[in-house]
């Protein structure tokens, strides 16, 4: 039992369907996916009472046009892109907003007008979007053609439908509140935002992490969920290089022989014979999917217990504002699923 | 040899570990925050994969006990294991694995053959033409005829040692050495699903269209991946593989 809740007018340049991910199949060679910045995907989840983990739309860098065919209240989270309703106000992220039919929600013609700082967001609404379960996940895997809305981006005529009774929804007693996420963003804008990142590293296998902490770098054209490649001063030969394939996560500091390093995103392959001379800790990964052509990055070196440190606290800060927001709108299983 | 990609055939029917490099200490170093690294060596060959996937097998049958430790991912001689660094700490997901060997190392080495594996897959090719543009050039730097290369590329016989890089994708050990090609100066913005290509020491099938750089002598209709079959991908570490030459369409 679905309810269609928005009619795609125009997709934008890549607007796919994310949830958690598909951590189980790598060993068929499968890439994770999910949102490649987990930490919106859960916020704009919990703005609408849903499992911090259910499938919600990532729009990147240019909105897509979604016309309203029910009424319902969506959890926006991530980078601020200068969508607007229609004729109304702009879509703040950090926020839920209420939307009844007809409303359009879009990027304004002139482009962005918002001084956008990351370039993904998140548009949850109450249930999850309801595509099919592939491999034990709704996100798109974009690479294999499966996932998501048949395994590509959202185009003209597709129609977007949540997952009423699901399961994992928490409240099915409309309309949502409308609700500010409480904390200021403690994920990814933590940090100065995504144009000039900081993005810490632990040491990988290889050795020639203290060479990619000493400079400035700047993400390239070629970045995309994939993942993104950094331009900057070439390193010194013999820092990159190849080594027999091996299995790399997500946030994997790759060199190449060329010397130009390239950082692994949510869609990355699962194996490489790349020298990892870093891998961006847990907590940074969120940050790591926001930035965009031309943002400007320093890799700091840290340790297994600061990068741990770290991570408690991104999940202490999840549920904390899902607790706030229990409190606000009267739910209660939210705080629970905060911490997965 | 190590690298050679040739596969000694009863090398993998050994039920002890293979020879010594095969079946050396690992390191376990991590791999970031969240993960483990198993090394078993650097080497490539069929003995050091069927090792990594069995230690692969008893760690994934370890997770129950170790909540917080996900799917582990073999490779050519390693093992990464993923886990929640809040739901389980490091030494304990190193005791895990370190115990994974022990009881693989027990095993039979067949453990990490799939089932049905002594029977080949068979690969029809159309090798050559534009489904193979690359097969004359690969000739000429062997100072082969074309049929020269299909002769050799179909009357090996292949082993799948794991999967990775893109969905069903296999790495494939076994192509002859006189074969063994560098891969193309410039890679292909394209290459279609199916292609069947050669790079260096391997040989490999891409399961869909994507950007790459290998030497593609031919083109297969085999559908490598199916995320809506019950067994996704067609090849299964531990399989034999045979390409058969086929003409027309």
């Amino acid at each position: 039992m679905t309810t269609a809740v928005f009619d795609v007018l125009d997709g934008g340049p890549l607007t796919t369907v994310q949830d958690a991910g598909r951590p189980d199949w790598t060993h068929l060679g499968v890439p994770e996916s999910g949102a490649a910045d987990p930490w919106s995907l859960a916020v704009a989840n919990l703005l609408v009472g849903n499992a911090a983990s259910l499938a919600a739309l990532e729009i990147t860098l240019v909105w897509p046009s979604l016309a309203v065919r029910t009424a319902t209240t969506i959890g926006l989270a991530g980078a601020d892109l200068g969508a607007r309703i229609r004729g109304g106000r702009p879509l703040a992220p950090g926020r839920s907003h209420r939307l009844v039919v007809g409303d359009i929600l879009e990027m304004p013609g002139d482009g962005p007008t918002a001084p956008s700082t990351g370039s993904r967001a998140y548009v949850a609404i109450p249930g999850g979007v309801d595509v099919p379960v592939v491999l034990g996940s709704r996100s798109t895997c974009l690479a294999g053609g499966f996932g998501g809305l048949d395994g590509r981006a959202l185009r003209q005529g597709d129609e977007i439908a949540a997952a009423s009774h699901a399961a994992h929804s928490i409240s099915e007693a409309p309309p949502r509140p409308e609700l500010v996420w409480p904390a200021p963003d403690s994920g990814w804008l933590a940090g100065g935002g995504a144009d000039r990142a900081t993005l810490r590293a632990v040491a990988g296998p290889a050795g020639g992490l203290d060479q990619l902490v000493t400079r400035e770098w700047r993400v390239g054209s070629a970045a995309d969920r994939v993942g993104v490649r950094l331009d900057g001063d070439r390193l010194a030969e013999g820092i990159g290089g190849e080594t027999t394939t091996h299995g790399v996560p997500w946030g994997a500091i790759q060199v190449p022989p060329d010397g130009r390093p390239i950082i692994l995103g949510a869609d990355h392959q699962t194996t490489g014979g790349y020298r990892v001379v870093g891998v961006v800790i847990s907590a940074d990964l969120p940050l790591l999917g926001q930035l965009r052509p031309g943002s400007v990055i320093h890799i700091v070196a840290t340790d297994r217990a600061a990068a741990l440190a770290a991570l408690e606290e991104r999940r202490a800060a999840l549920v904390a504002g899902a607790a706030a927001l229990r409190d606000a709108a009267g739910w209660g299983a939210l705080i629970d699923s905060a911490g997965g | 040899m190590p690298g050679s990609g040739s596969l000694p055939d009863r090398a993998m029917r050994d039920p002890e570990p293979g020879g010594v490099s095969a079946s050396s200490a690992p390191t376990y170093e991590p791999m970031g925050d969240a993960g483990l690294l198993v090394t078993l060596g650097t080497t490539v060959a069929a003995t050091m994969a069927e090792r990594a996937q069995a230690i692969a097998a008893a760690i994934a049958a370890g997770r129950g006990a170790a909540p917080g430790v996900g799917h582990p991912i073999p490779a050519h001689a390693s093992i990464l294991v993923p886990f929640d660094p809040l739901a389980i700490a490091l030494e304990d997901v190193i005791a895990l694995a370190r115990r994974a060997v022990v009881s693989a190392d027990a095993e039979p080495r067949s453990a990490g053959v799939a089932p049905g594996a002594s029977s080949a897959i068979e690969i029809p090719v159309r090798y050559g033409g534009a489904e193979g543009p690359d097969l004359h050039v690969v000739a000429e730097l062997h100072g082969l005829r074309p049929a020269d290369v299909v002769e050799l590329h179909a009357s090996a016989s292949y082993r799948v040692l794991f999967l990775g890089f893109a969905p069903g994708f296999g790495y494939l050990g076994g192509l002859p050495p006189t074969l063994v090609t560098p891969r193309r100066a410039s890679p292909r913005e394209r290459v279609p699903a199916g292609s069947v290509g050669i790079a260096g020491e391997q040989t490999a099938i891409y399961p869909l269209a994507m950007p790459g750089g290998w030497q593609l002598i031919g083109r297969t209709e085999a559908v490598l991946f199916e995320a809506d079959r019950s067994e996704p991908a067609l090849l299964r570490p531990g399989a034999s593989v045979r390409f058969v030459p086929v003409s027309g369409r």
